[in-house]
């Protein structure tokens, strides 16, 4: 295997790839910051600087390394050369796992030169672990409202004669978006884990409020959270972020503690349970949340290698490179089609053809594609161990492993291009 | 054990398009059995089968009837791949790395050790002549410079077995020369050398067996000079016989056997004296 890395890795190198995406980190460290603008803010900035920067560093990283996978094996079988090493008592897994190291490594020294460079910009603040109420899945609630909705005599016949999957996704999206009304002098508790309540210090509570009529109504209240707790006067903001404070030193018991919101208003105020209400707790430094970022992404190109060395495993370069952008954009896109299209009752065939397609690719891709690593930096939100090992698990393993070997049971087919 | 080395018993191959509908039947029954130690000549024209004959032998097809058995193994099998060095018609090198870096690859996915890949790729370089160009990019070598890392590449494992497609394709006469002894001294060695080659003088020089494949079928097949050798005319070679002399000679000899007798004068093989003409040259 040690051969077939040093071979590809060599061709990367003296290929001048491993230099030009180097170069390119370099010159969109020094020039991005001056084209991309902010909202003014501090914080503003900095979000703009991490998705504008290292997230176009990372975009360029996955397509040029996809490019280079797809060319590797493609290019060896059509010139005859990946003939010549599977003659040799070498298994072809280990020779397709090679070129895919070889490509990690290249991404590896790109994502760490990067994030040494976005940390020498300086001014960047710790992570916070993002916690949220801990809630029945929103998939279950919508089905059970789906079945007390079909039970419904009143139910009319339209609905009930729309596809099943189509008034589960409707239901769940309401779901999710559901608002519970806190009236004037009431409260409102929804359960957290009380690891959040039990964390020794910073604790802040993230709500966006909402009224009837507008989302910047006076609101005042006080909140209570394990032994926390806080009070919200007359604000008008939409998002607040209230420092709460530790009034007893007994720990929350249990594996829940209620977060209690009292509205000690004049008028209702309506939250959403499943996106309003957030509680953060300093979790760790910028620098390692940045390592745990980069090591997503590097788990996310590693997955998207094997799959490109997968098609060139089969198809000749142009079409490998040419699919595998295709593929790489639908999958990207197909997810904010289903989210804008959640209903499917008023579209045309054709139309429901393509959000067909689309809701099956998102849900091909969703174990994939499910980090976030750079929102979740933008957003200082720490990535968290369980998402990094989950990635390493899904992308870095399982993937790769089920496309190497796919890669190589090709290879031994296709070895020769030609007969004679 | 006599297990010969390579034996192909019916060996048929057709090739098929998308459809599975046949295109090509490129080869139509082969047998074959190669023993150990023989220089083994596969000849043909264009499209009579040998390089196919050759991808299967190396399990790079799949035959679609009959056998092939390498040293009694499938040729699928690591065992008997681990046995065989391969040097294909075309070098097939990997431009950016230089002769010294592709033999060393080269012995690294044929299982030698560090050291001794190392030490083995030193050997090699300086037997094909290559010492003094080890760390230029193969990229840049001439057609026969390629040629001769690639032989070194199929030497690195020092395979049992060695199949060579068009060994002296590319190189200049000396350089041929160099193969074929080359050639010899490994056949000394007790390795069996297949090879296929359209230039026939240099399949006559170094093989001692040969197959003639027509058609995807084998034509004639046997050792060399069994095949070549008439065994009903003889020749004979006098040193320092004049003109005059040598016609009297074949005169009295038609009477004697009342057989007509034709005579000529050796020459010598053009690459003989290409090769000593240029080394007159050097000196």
């Amino acid at each position: 295997m040690i051969e077939s890395f040093l071979i590809a890795w060599r061709a990367l190198l003296r290929g001048h790839v491993l230099t030009a995406l180097l170069v390119l980190a370099g010159l969109a460290h020094a020039f991005l910051p001056f084209i991309v603008r902010s909202d003014g803010t501090d914080v503003g900035g900095r979000e703009m600087f991490l998705r504008a920067v290292p997230g176009s560093v990372y975009s360029v990283l996955c397509v040029a390394l996809l490019s280079c996978a797809c060319g590797l094996l493609a290019r060896e079988r059509e010139s005859n050369r990946l003939a010549l090493a599977v003659v040799r008592p070498v298994s072809a897994f280990t020779v397709v796992l090679g070129k895919l190291l070889a490509l990690v490594a290249v991404a590896a020294i790109v994502l760490a030169f990067n994030s040494a460079l976005t940390c020498a910009r300086g001014g960047w603040k710790g992570c916070v672990h993002v916690y949220e109420p801990v809630l029945e899945p929103p998939e279950i609630a919508a089905r059970r409202a789906m079945e007390e909705m079909l039970k419904d005599t009143n139910t009319p016949q339209e609905v009930r004669s729309a596809p099943r999957h189509t008034l589960l996704t409707i239901l769940t999206g309401r779901e999710i978006d559901r608002y519970d009304t806190v009236p004037a002098s009431h409260a409102i508790q929804w359960p957290f884990a009380s690891e959040a309540a039990n964390a020794a210090t910073g604790l802040v509570a993230r709500i966006r409020f909402s009224t009837q009529f507008n989302t910047r109504a006076e609101v005042s209240g006080a909140v209570t959270f394990g032994p926390w707790s806080s009070t919200v006067s007359n604000n008008t903001q939409s998002i607040i972020e209230l420092p709460l404070l530790r009034t007893s030193s007994a720990n929350a018991e249990g594996p829940l503690s209620p977060f209690v919101f009292s509205n000690k208003g004049t008028s209702s105020v309506m939250l959403r349970p499943r996106c309003d209400i957030q509680v953060l707790s300093p979790a760790d430094s910028f620098a390692m949340n940045i390592l745990r970022a980069s090591c997503e992404m590097l788990f996310v190109i590693a997955f998207l290698c094997a799959f490109g060395l997968f098609l060139s495993s089969a198809l000749s370069r142009p079409v490998a490179i040419f699919t595998a952008l295709v593929m790489l954009l639908v999958s990207e896109m197909a997810p904010a089609v289903v989210a804008q299209y959640p209903d499917a009752l008023d579209l045309s065939f054709t139309d429901r053809m393509g959000l067909a397609l689309s809701r099956w690719i998102t849900f091909a891709t969703s174990a994939w594609s499910s980090p976030q690593p750079l929102s979740d930096l933008a957003t200082g939100t720490c990535v968290e161990w369980k998402s990094l090992l989950r990635t390493f698990a899904v992308d870095a393993l399982a993937g790769p492993l089920v496309f190497v070997s796919a890669a190589a049971f090709l290879v031994r087919r296709r070895a020769t291009a030609s007969h004679d | 054990m006599n297990e010969p080395v390579i034996q192909i018993e019916g060996l048929h191959k057709t090739f098929r398009d998308f459809w599975l509908r046949p295109v090509a039947e490129a080869v139509r029954g082969i047998d074959l059995t190669v023993e150990r130690g023989d220089v083994f000549g596969l000849l043909g024209p264009n499209g009579s089968g040998k390089s196919t004959t050759i991808k299967m032998l190396l399990g790079l097809l799949a035959a679609t009837a009959g056998t092939i058995r390498l040293f009694g193994l499938s040729p699928r099998s690591r065992a008997a791949r681990a046995r065989i060095g391969y040097l294909p018609e075309l070098s097939y090198l990997h431009p950016f790395l230089t002769a010294r870096e592709t033999i060393c690859y080269y012995a690294g996915i044929s299982s030698l050790g560090r050291r001794e890949a190392k030490e083995r790729t030193e050997e090699l370089l300086s037997r094909v002549g290559l010492s003094g160009v080890a760390d230029r990019a193969v990229g840049g070598f001439s057609k026969g410079m390629a040629r001769r890392v690639a032989l070194a590449a199929a030497l690195v494992s020092r395979p049992e077995l060695l199949i060579l497609d068009e060994p002296t394709s590319g190189l200049d006469p000396i350089g041929t020369r160099e193969v074929k002894d080359l050639i010899g001294a490994l056949a000394k060695d007790g390795v069996t050398v297949l090879m296929t080659s359209h230039l026939l003088g240099d399949t006559e020089d170094v093989c001692t067996k040969i197959a003639i494949l027509s058609r995807g079928r084998v034509a004639a097949c046997g050792r060399t000079t069994d095949l070549l050798t008439r065994t009903q005319d003889a020749r004979f070679t006098i040193e320092g016989l004049s003109e005059e002399e040598a016609k009297a000679l074949a005169d009295e000899l038609s009477t004697r056997y009342g057989k007509p007798v034709a005579f000529d004068h050796p020459s010598v093989p053009l690459e003989k004296f290409f090769a000593e003409a240029v080394g007159a040259a050097h000196d």
